[in-house]
């Protein structure tokens, strides 16, 4: 490892910025809940990418190990996982971001409305806000949960021939939390009296 | 596919065994009721032909004690011309068909066909309608996604798409899907339409229902 790192002087900048992005999440998720009295949000997580991750993504996309590779070539650097509770608060949000003016969508994919095949879940946004590029992960509660497990999943390699059942199991219980997220949206949307049609 | 047959007229009970397997089925033979439960007991079969009138345990009895033991194999009852009371009786008792003595091997042929061929629609291919399909043996409604659907979730659906040429009540949902549950009610059923709703989204389809709370029901494509 450099002595000085992949990302060189510009850490302190970036975790500056890392936090302002931090903050403009909360204040969303506090006009949000006085819109409508619920939390949107259950939990926050940010990180900037480990020197070593970083330095072995690079490895893999055949780039040099360099600051301009690692925040300018690759996205995400800067990440933040956003965990909603219901399926809606998702889309809010994201829609609240959106609107925020200095803040520029570079990409999304939606892997709610078209899940992996494995059967992963989530809205990812790649964001460009004060110089630098952040990518944004929105999720439900059980999708964080499927997602925890499975990761455990793809780094145990001592599975041998039930690897392809618990692939398979893991993408059933995908499937059925998802459904679980739309029965409970739609029990919310119906508590509130908004007809009962999730949106 | 494999029948049983039971008729304890030896000749009858041979020429219809040479007749079936000469169009491919596999066939067991029983001469009378007591052999016909006991080939049930070991064996699963696809369909039985039951004469009513054999020694040890009548066709009657077999028939009830199947479907008390919820073996749900169609059954075709083989009764002579005049039992009118038998063919009532073994209707209500749970046989999908009769065929009255004497009768010609063309139709015998065609009502085991008709039988058979129903009860693999029970049992459930997979259902489609638009990009939509549903799938039995799992309860997963796929589309771009797929997610997995509760029993009941997946008895409403079943009954839109088989139903996808007409509307159905909330009356007849109550009546078919919740089967008059005392604590069913027309909201019941407009929560597990938006339930349904919801998940066809969810699946990305194009697919949704028509109607409102205490409506008529109907699969339509969203434009």
């Amino acid at each position: 490892m450099n002595a000085i790192g992949i990302y060189g002087n510009r850490l302190p900048e970036m975790e500056r910025v890392l936090e302002t992005l931090c903050t403009r999440i909360g204040e969303s998720r506090a006009r949000m809940k006085a819109q409508t009295g619920m939390d949107p949000v259950e939990h926050v997580l940010a990180r900037i990418k480990s020197e070593e991750s970083m330095r072995e993504k690079c490895r893999r996309k055949g780039l040099p190990e360099t600051a301009q590779s690692a925040l300018e070539v690759i996205h995400d650097a800067l990440g933040i996982r956003v965990v909603c509770a219901f399926l809606d608060d998702v889309y809010a949000l994201r829609n609240d971001l959106a609107r925020m003016s200095d803040v520029e969508i570079i990409n999304e994919k939606d892997y709610i409305r078209r899940a992996k095949p494995n059967g992963y879940r989530s809205y990812h946004m790649i964001l460009r806000f004060q110089g630098y590029f952040a990518e944004i992960q929105l999720r439900t509660i059980s999708m964080d949960t499927w997602a925890a497990l499975e990761h455990h999943m793809k780094y145990k390699k001592s599975l041998g021939g039930s690897a392809a059942l618990i692939e398979q199991e893991l993408k059933r219980c995908a499937d059925e939390l998802a459904s679980t997220d739309v029965t409970m949206q739609t029990i919310r949307n119906m508590i509130f009296e908004e007809g009962g049609e999730a949106q | 596919m494999k029948l049983l047959i039971a008729e304890d007229t030896r000749d009858l009970n041979r020429a219809i065994s040479v007749l079936l397997e000469r169009e491919q089925y596999a066939v067991d033979s029983a001469y009378d009721g007591q052999e016909a439960l006991d080939f049930i007991k070991n064996e699963s079969y696809d369909g039985i032909i039951l004469d009513i009138m054999m020694p040890r345990v009548d066709g009657l009895s077999v028939l009830r004690e199947l479907r008390a033991r919820h073996i749900l194999t169609p059954v075709l009852l083989l009764t002579a011309k005049t039992e009118v009371e038998d063919r009532v009786a073994g209707l209500d008792a749970g046989a999908d068909d009769y065929l009255p003595k004497p009768f010609a091997m063309k139709e015998l042929l065609a009502r085991v066909r008709a039988m058979t061929r129903r009860s693999a629609e029970y049992s459930g291919g997979e259902l489609r309608f638009g990009d939509v399909s549903l799938h039995p043996d799992t309860f997963a409604m796929t589309s771009s996604n797929s997610v997995r659907l509760s029993i009941r979730e997946f008895e409403l659906m079943q009954a839109l798409m088989t139903n996808a040429d007409r509307s159905l009540s909330t009356e007849y949902l109550l009546e078919h899907i919740w089967k008059g549950e005392p604590d069913a009610q027309a909201d019941t059923v407009w929560l597990y339409i938006c339930y349904l709703k919801g998940k066809l989204r969810s699946v990305g389809s194009p697919v949704s229902i028509s109607g409102g709370r205490g409506g008529q029901f109907q699969l339509v494509m969203e434009m």
